[in-house]
């Protein structure tokens, strides 16, 4: 199994907090790439994860050189030609910024989009900014189309506040585009609001095929009613796992474990690695990169991709 | 005897005594100096036995003796003058089967031959005996590791853990081993 995503970053702001510095990674086999990015520190409004702080909204960049990102070289070696920035705000406060590198390969098929308020229609939704990989017919559609409350993925993400996964959009009634999802080969995807530090709603959907999926598996863990425990809402993987499943029917603390510790600390969080015998082909889960929901200051929810 | 691919390593190129007793015994033979290049050669020569002929075995030597032991190790006979200890001791652990101190006669040759192989085999043996043995020890160890994550996070007896940790492992069809190693993977992700 290929995940859609080949590398995953955290940057935080540093101690003087008027500048992001290099938090955590999952790089796989990119070393050189992790080195390079390890050594990186951004200004505010400087490369991709300080323009996102900048501007206070996710950001995806599809074309790295004359751009403002700044390990182009190093990007282009790795084999890296799509970035994802997404800042994570509490109220008007940085936690961190999350970057997601993709690939632009024949084999790599999913899309990555930005959805926000069309500035004419308040209550429709419209692609702000997309990766389609080799998807453009299904590019095309996507950024004609508008999207109201409960329609689409982002739609249902925007009316419940909440991140929402359908893991076969073919049977979503609710799905605007599911036939040319289908056409394109995507299967699932999951639509996760992004508090910015605007008052206009963002979502970030993941839509992925079943041979490149987004990553082995996905988990949303919400808080119980009397906000004392996480407990896991949905889990989903492209083949059914019985020890994620095990997993996910253990109640999570505040504090407590990694997903407890983004839950206090409202940080995003990335456990494990991928150790040298690291076989994406294989079911087993060696890392996680868990992003929380926030909103007005406080958790919604915690998406942990696992990879 | 059979015939046997042999790398003949002499510090002296001018002594032929070693050499014609292999050769009248019918062994396929390569003689040459210790150099940097000793483990290519060897990986490319793919020798069944390689016999020094040397006053002491330089450190390089040892240390790659040492690195062939590890990467593909074969018998190795050491035919020296120095007998100090230290030596001994330092060729021994380096994976050499026999260590003889001034003892090259032509006529002992087959004998030192056979004896060192036979001893390599059985070193050999012994050496697979244990790996197996601390693989079989560590698994064990992941094992309980593994049914004691599973005891503490789903409340499970001990035999309930064990019952779910083999039928996991049978689902993936890989050994309960490894099924531990996952369990405890995915246990640290959430730590």
């Amino acid at each position: 199994m290929k995940t859609f995503i080949k590398v995953t970053e955290i940057w935080i702001p540093d101690k003087h907090r008027t500048g992001l510095e290099f938090g955590s990674g999952l790089y796989g086999e990119l070393i050189d790439f992790k080195a390079d990015s390890e050594q990186q520190k951004f200004s505010y409004n400087e490369g991709l994860p300080g323009k996102a702080w900048a501007a206070g909204h996710p950001i995806v960049l599809t074309k790295f050189e004359h751009s403002y990102f700044k390990r182009t070289a190093a990007a282009k070696d790795a084999g890296l030609t799509c970035a994802i920035a997404i800042p994570i705000f509490s109220g008007d406060f940085l936690m961190a910024v999350v970057v997601f590198l993709c690939g632009d390969d024949e084999e790599h098929a999913g899309a990555i989009e930005v959805w926000c308020n069309n500035p004419v229609s308040e209550n429709r939704l419209n692609v702000m900014d997309g990766y389609y990989g080799t998807l453009q017919h299904f590019e095309a559609i996507s950024r004609q189309i508008s999207l109201s409350k409960c329609q689409g993925l982002a739609g249902l993400a925007w009316e419940s506040g909440m991140p929402v996964l359908i893991d076969d959009i073919s049977k979503g009634e609710a799905m605007v585009r599911a036939h040319d999802a289908q056409q394109a080969g995507i299967s699932m995807g999951i639509s996760i609001p992004v508090s910015g530090n605007t008052k206009q709603p963002y979502f970030m959907t993941f839509l992925s095929a079943k041979a490149t999926p987004i990553a082995k598996r996905i988990q949303i863990w919400i808080p119980d009613k009397q906000r004392n425990q996480l407990i896991c809402q949905q889990g989903y993987s492209k083949n059914s796992n019985d020890l994620a499943k095990i997993f996910e029917t253990v109640s999570v603390n505040k504090g407590v474990g990694a997903l407890g510790r983004v839950w206090l600390t409202g940080m995003p969080v990335i456990t494990g690695d991928h150790d040298p015998v690291y076989n994406p082909e294989l079911e087993s889960l060696s890392s996680m990169l868990a992003i929380p929901v926030i909103e007005n200051g406080r958790l919604k929810a915690i998406v942990s991709f696992l990879f | 005897m059979n015939r046997l691919n042999v790398l003949l390593i002499e510090s002296d190129p001018d002594n032929t005594l070693l050499e014609n007793s292999l050769k009248d015994h019918g062994h396929k033979l390569l003689k040459t100096l210790h150099n940097f290049d000793f483990l290519r050669l060897i990986k490319e020569i793919t020798p069944d036995v390689i016999i020094f002929n040397l006053y002491t075995p330089s450190k390089k030597l040892l240390e790659d003796l040492q690195t062939l032991s590890y990467q593909s190790a074969l018998p190795v006979i050491m035919f020296v003058s120095d007998g100090n200890f230290d030596t001994i001791n330092q060729a021994i652990k380096a994976g050499v089967s026999a260590f003889i101190v001034d003892g090259l006669e032509p006529n002992r040759i087959a004998s030192i031959i056979n004896v060192a192989i036979a001893r390599f085999k059985y070193q050999q043996s012994l050496k697979n005996a244990l790996e197996e043995a601390c693989a079989k020890l560590e698994d064990r160890k992941q094992i309980d590791r593994a049914k004691a994550i599973l005891i503490k996070s789903k409340n499970f007896t001990e035999d309930e853990a064990y019952h779910t940790l083999r039928r996991l492992a049978m689902d993936r069809n890989i050994t309960l081993g490894e099924m531990a190693k996952n369990v405890i993977t995915m246990s640290e992700l959430f730590k």
